[in-house]
């Protein structure tokens, strides 16, 4: 499959190429738009994978959607193109048998020999990270697809790194993330309006967004008329 | 006459700077001016009479048109559309193909260039944007702007577009408003009603489509849920 991000850095959107018989497993509402011989199936599992009904639910607790998307070539050279609904970016992340773990809604698509599952990070971090109780866990080897509000930057994380609640994209699972507060005193720490943060230990890729939904749309809504 | 323009501020924040010679003239829907030299001119109107401008008004555009003149002298102008997004030019001879264009995506024109509503049947409606298509014909330049990035696409035989992404297309292209192929009908329910696709747009034939990256719509439903409760009191 290849892969060519246009539009970049605000309204980036994917072109994969398919050849023959390969498919691409995407989010419920991405394609935006798509060549004709293609076989798009809906289902709670990705096109020949494991899981089911089941997966589907947790997936639903993650922030992503119940039903998955699959889009299988029937001809070579068919194209797909997806795109998030929100203005930002996308990184593309070549998995080899790693696992990457991705916060709720930023899995936009990958290719069918990855499995996405949900992983529960802790009741701690999941209720204190700002980024919701379930992660999106995506393993084993091909292409992904991840995107951000705002635009994608990438740490290597070597000794450690501290993240605000809202700006993770994803990390590799040989990163340990734990919650915890910005300075070292609690109040300081809210004061100063960063609340709680993320701790990462370990070595690993790192991908952070510059903008943090929550607070956009907060600063959006207030000045809204309310709701009926 | 050509137009000498440039767009400027690429991909997404995308403005047309027109620099019109002496006298010449450019339409552009009303508000999309951000900035011009003194002596150009501006006059408000409906554009080829009544029903032309009844017509423009159901595609989703206003009304009126402001014509700018660059009266005496060569003077330039700045257009800006409404939302973030890029621009696209596109050239219209009469022996070429026209230009149909999404409700909203129409920025400005020279003269010679004409804009009206194209009434497109049922199937407009199912295609959750309206059901008036403008149509550009004539010759001479046309502009046109989306929300998020531009994707152009040179359709032969057949591509689908969601129906929100559809941005212009050559008429030299057929459409219908259709569900994404799926496998039985089975499927195809399910993927219409829980796939998020819903419906799509099928070109058929060989030219030109423009797609954009954004959607207003989706963006739209991810910020209500900010939007304050109402206060029972009030």
């Amino acid at each position: 499959m290849q892969i060519e991000l246009v539009g970049k850095p605000a309204g980036t959107a994917a072109r994969v190429t398919l050849a023959q018989g390969e498919t691409l497993t995407a989010e419920v509402g991405a394609m935006i738009a798509m060549s004709s011989q293609l076989q798009v199936t809906t289902a709670s599992k990705t096109k020949g994978g494991k899981g089911g009904v089941l997966k589907g639910i947790k997936r639903m607790f993650s922030g992503e959607s119940f039903f998955l998307n699959s889009f299988t070539a029937t001809a070579q050279g068919q194209e797909v193109i997806v795109a998030p609904s929100l203005i930002g970016d996308i990184v593309h992340h070549q998995l080899t048998g790693g696992t990457l773990v991705v916060q709720g809604s930023s899995w936009l698509a990958s290719g069918v020999d990855i499995d996405i599952d949900t992983t529960f990070q802790g009741l701690v971090a999941g209720m204190f990270s700002g980024e919701g109780l379930f992660w999106v866990k995506c393993s084993g080897t091909g292409d992904l697809l991840l995107n951000s509000f705002g635009a994608i930057y990438t740490i290597d994380v070597k000794d450690g790194y501290t993240v605000d609640s809202g700006h993770i994209v994803a990390f590799e699972d040989t990163l340990e993330m734990k919650v915890g507060k910005a300075s070292k005193s609690l109040v300081g720490s809210i004061l100063g309006g960063e609340g709680l943060v993320c701790k990462f230990t370990g070595q690993g890729k790192l991908y952070c967004q510059t903008h943090n939904p929550p607070s956009f749309g907060q600063s959006l809504g207030q000045n809204l008329k309310p709701r009926s | 006459m050509t137009l000498n323009f440039e767009i400027e501020q690429r991909p997404d924040f995308a403005i047309l700077v027109a620099k019109l010679s002496k006298d010449q003239k450019i339409q552009a829907e009303p508000s999309a001016m951000a900035s011009m030299d003194p002596h150009i001119k501006m006059k408000t109107g409906m554009k080829g009479g009544l029903l032309k401008s009844v017509g423009r008004a159901l595609g989703g555009e206003s009304f009126f048109v402001n014509t700018f003149t660059a009266e005496g002298a060569p003077g330039e102008v700045v257009f800006a559309p409404g939302p973030m997004g890029d621009m696209q030019h596109y050239h219209i001879e009469e022996s070429g193909p026209s230009l149909c264009l999404q409700r909203g995506s129409y920025v400005a024109n020279t003269e010679g260039v004409e804009v009206t509503g194209k009434w497109d049947g049922v199937k407009g409606f199912f295609s959750g944007e309206g059901m008036v298509l403008l149509k550009a014909t004539g010759s001479g330049d046309i502009f046109f702007n989306t929300f998020g990035a531009l994707i152009d696409l040179d359709v032969t035989g057949d591509y689908y577009v969601d129906t929100g992404y559809i941005v212009a297309f050559e008429d030299t292209l057929s459409y219908q408003i259709t569900t994404v192929p799926g496998l039985g009908i089975g499927q195809k329910l399910k993927t219409f009603f829980l796939g998020g696709e819903g419906l799509v747009c099928k070109f058929s034939g060989q030219g030109k489509l423009w797609i954009q990256t954004r959607c207003v719509k989706p963006f739209i439903n991810w910020v209500h849920p900010f939007r304050p409760h109402k206060k029972s009191s009030s």
